[in-house]
């Protein structure tokens, strides 16, 4: 393992990136846990990885920190190829990964301390300075004195982020950050996400629990049978999801009829009717619908939520397979 | 940054409940011994060998203890340290932390060498310190009597001491770093200590077998008794050189193994 003088891919890529993947793959054995993942954590985002459990959120994460070596593909952390570049760009990124891991027998406050001793950027002095700033930072510093076997669920995950902010990052990644946490719990750990995007970190946080993500990121990146389906700014997935209006109406008929003429297309639901608002707008819709007398009571836009669009992206992916499927065999038989 | 890396090591050695116990129980061996010896020596007589010179012969308490510790307790303790030195951590997720740190896993392997060094030197120490403090106690002294028959002044016996101190250190290191390369397979430590005390009890049991001459050379544990030279006088250094030898090699390969696992492990 070679320590300074790597390679010169230290010079940073035109849009700044703070870790991107290429055609990562990884086997276990027979199972491929990820294949073709190519991720692009953009400088100073908070990246959400969402996916079911087992979808290789996990897997990526390790193999973006080093930890697992990918059976394919390349990875750049921070302007560093790994695995060559790891040791120069690790200091600079602090990580949960897989639940918080410590000695149950050591205090928090003790268990910080031998993490902070492995830290590179730190330096001897600060470091009961840094482990102090850590327990106050996720609220521990009434419990730091006791043993970590005694910890709660809640306590063992603040601990474990405690340890990735003794110093300073670039880069903060959590798995599963809200695990075990209460509700105030899982609040500060939003607060704590925010806190690091104003201060230019970026972060990578996978979760299962899609108003987690929607809550704190800015982008998103959708897992599913260990390929990404989907990335990019939430906001402009959630609108590339097709948004929606949804009128109060009691003239439903009139109202369809009039909106077909206008070539828009509207089908009724509950009390009125939802009307696509693909290649029009909203203002257009209402004024077509007001021209034809119709009585508009009520008229909201019907925002994707993540959860919809997450069910869109892995049930689509769930049709295209079973799509290409019958093609080849179709194909087999001509 | 290495030293407070291998300081904060061995302090987090030192605070393992385990440790403390096991100290605890290895010093006692001396302190049995002596009082053992000392009661049974109104009785006269006495065995033949080292038990036989160690009445009215404190200081060879020390080097009694060892050796007999060397064939199952002292190896016991480093396959302990070994296990949670890498498979006690992955299990409690900790290597994980060290290695994004990071820590290289070939620091992190010298690291984990040098607490199970620091502390085996630090336990051998310990038991023979008290075994001189009990021995004397107990059994009184005059110099040191060789099983050569010459007596040692008390001075050239802290020598002998000193050096068999290190002898049977370096023979715990490289059992130890053999428990490193199977540490370094598995996430569970108990994997280790039994995978290491089975090889030490059944090269033991092989090494009793005359049929079986030409395996002998290669196991450590043949090396063991030839330590005792060090109470000869002159000490003959042919056994003492081949034991250590072998230990070395025992020490390079476990090493060498447990490099190569760490560095190509997924965690």
């Amino acid at each position: 393992m070679t320590t300074s003088t790597s390679a010169p891919v230290t010079a940073p890529t035109t849009h700044a990136v703070a870790a991107r993947t290429k055609g990562l793959r990884k086997e276990y054995g027979s199972t491929v846990a990820v294949d073709r993942v190519d991720l692009e954590l953009p400088e100073g985002a908070v990246l959400g990885m969402l996916g079911p459990n087992g979808s290789g959120k996990t897997t990526t994460i390790r193999m973006l920190l080093g930890l697992v070596r990918p059976t394919q593909g390349e990875i750049e952390l921070l302007g560093q190829r790994l695995p060559d570049g790891v040791e120069q760009a690790l200091p600079h990124v602090g990580a949960l990964v897989e639940g918080p891991g410590f000695h149950p027998f050591l205090s928090g406050r003790e268990n910080l301390i031998r993490c902070a001793a492995f830290e590179p950027l730190l330096p001897k002095k600060q470091i009961k300075q840094a482990v102090e700033d850590a327990l106050e930072r996720v609220g521990l510093a009434q419990a730091a004195h006791r043993r970590y076997r005694g910890y709660s669920l809640g306590m063992k995950q603040r601990l474990g982020l405690a340890g990735a902010l003794l110093v300073p990052r670039k880069l903060v990644v959590l798995d599963e950050p809200t695990n075990g946490l209460d509700p105030a719990g899982t609040r500060e750990i939003r607060k704590i996400i925010a806190e690091l995007h104003e201060q230019g970190s970026t972060v990578l946080v996978s979760s299962h629990l899609l108003s987690e993500v929607e809550a704190t990121c800015t982008h998103v990146a959708v897992l599913h049978r260990g390929t990404v389906v989907a990335q990019g700014e939430l906001t402009e997935l959630l609108q590339a999801g097709g948004s929606a209006l949804q009128v109060i109406t009691p003239d439903v008929e009139t109202a369809l009829g009039a909106l077909r003429q206008a070539k828009i297309s509207a089908r009724p639901l509950g009390e009125g009717l939802r009307v696509e608002l693909a290649g029009t707008s909203a203002p257009q819709v209402i004024e077509t619908l007001v021209k034809a007398g119709v009585g508009v009571y009520e008229a909201t836009r019907w925002k994707t939520g993540l959860e919809e669009l997450f069910a869109r992206l892995t049930e689509a992916e769930e049709a295209e397979r079973g799509m290409s499927s019958v093609d080849t065999l179709d194909g087999g038989r001509r | 940054m290495i030293t407070r890396q291998l300081g904060s090591e061995v302090r987090w050695m030192l605070r393992r409940p385990r440790t403390i116990i096991g100290l605890f129980g290895l010093v006692l061996v001396p302190i049995i011994i002596s009082f053992g010896i000392w009661t049974a020596s109104d009785e006269g007589g006495g065995g033949p060998g080292l038990a036989a010179i160690l009445k009215g012969n404190g200081m060879v308490v020390p080097i009694f203890t060892l050796f007999l510790s060397l064939n199952l307790l002292l190896p016991l303790v480093a396959s302990i340290w070994a296990a949670d030195g890498l498979a006690g951590e992955a299990q409690h997720g900790t290597l994980r932390g060290l290695l994004v740190a990071p820590v290289s896993r070939v620091r992190l392997l010298f690291v984990k060498l040098f607490g199970l060094t620091a502390m085996s030197l630090f336990a051998v120490t310990l038991m023979a310190v008290v075994g001189i403090i009990a021995g004397t106690a107990f059994l009184g002294t005059d110099g040191m009597m060789t099983l050569s028959g010459t007596t040692l002044s008390t001075a050239e016996g802290l020598v002998r001491i000193v050096l068999f101190i290190l002898l049977v250190t370096f023979q715990m290191v490289s059992i130890g770093a053999v428990a490193l390369a199977v540490s370094s397979t598995t996430e569970h430590p108990l994997v280790v200590q039994a995978a290491t005390m089975t090889t030490i009890i059944v090269f033991q049991v092989l090494g009793q077998f005359p049929s079986l001459d030409w395996l002998h050379p290669f196991l450590i544990t043949t090396g063991f008794p030839g330590l005792i030279d060090v109470m000869r006088d002159p000490i003959p250094f042919g056994q003492i050189w081949d034991s250590t030898l072998l230990a070395g090699c025992y020490l390079l390969i476990g090493t060498g193994l447990a490099a190569m696992r760490l560095i190509t492990k997924d965690n």
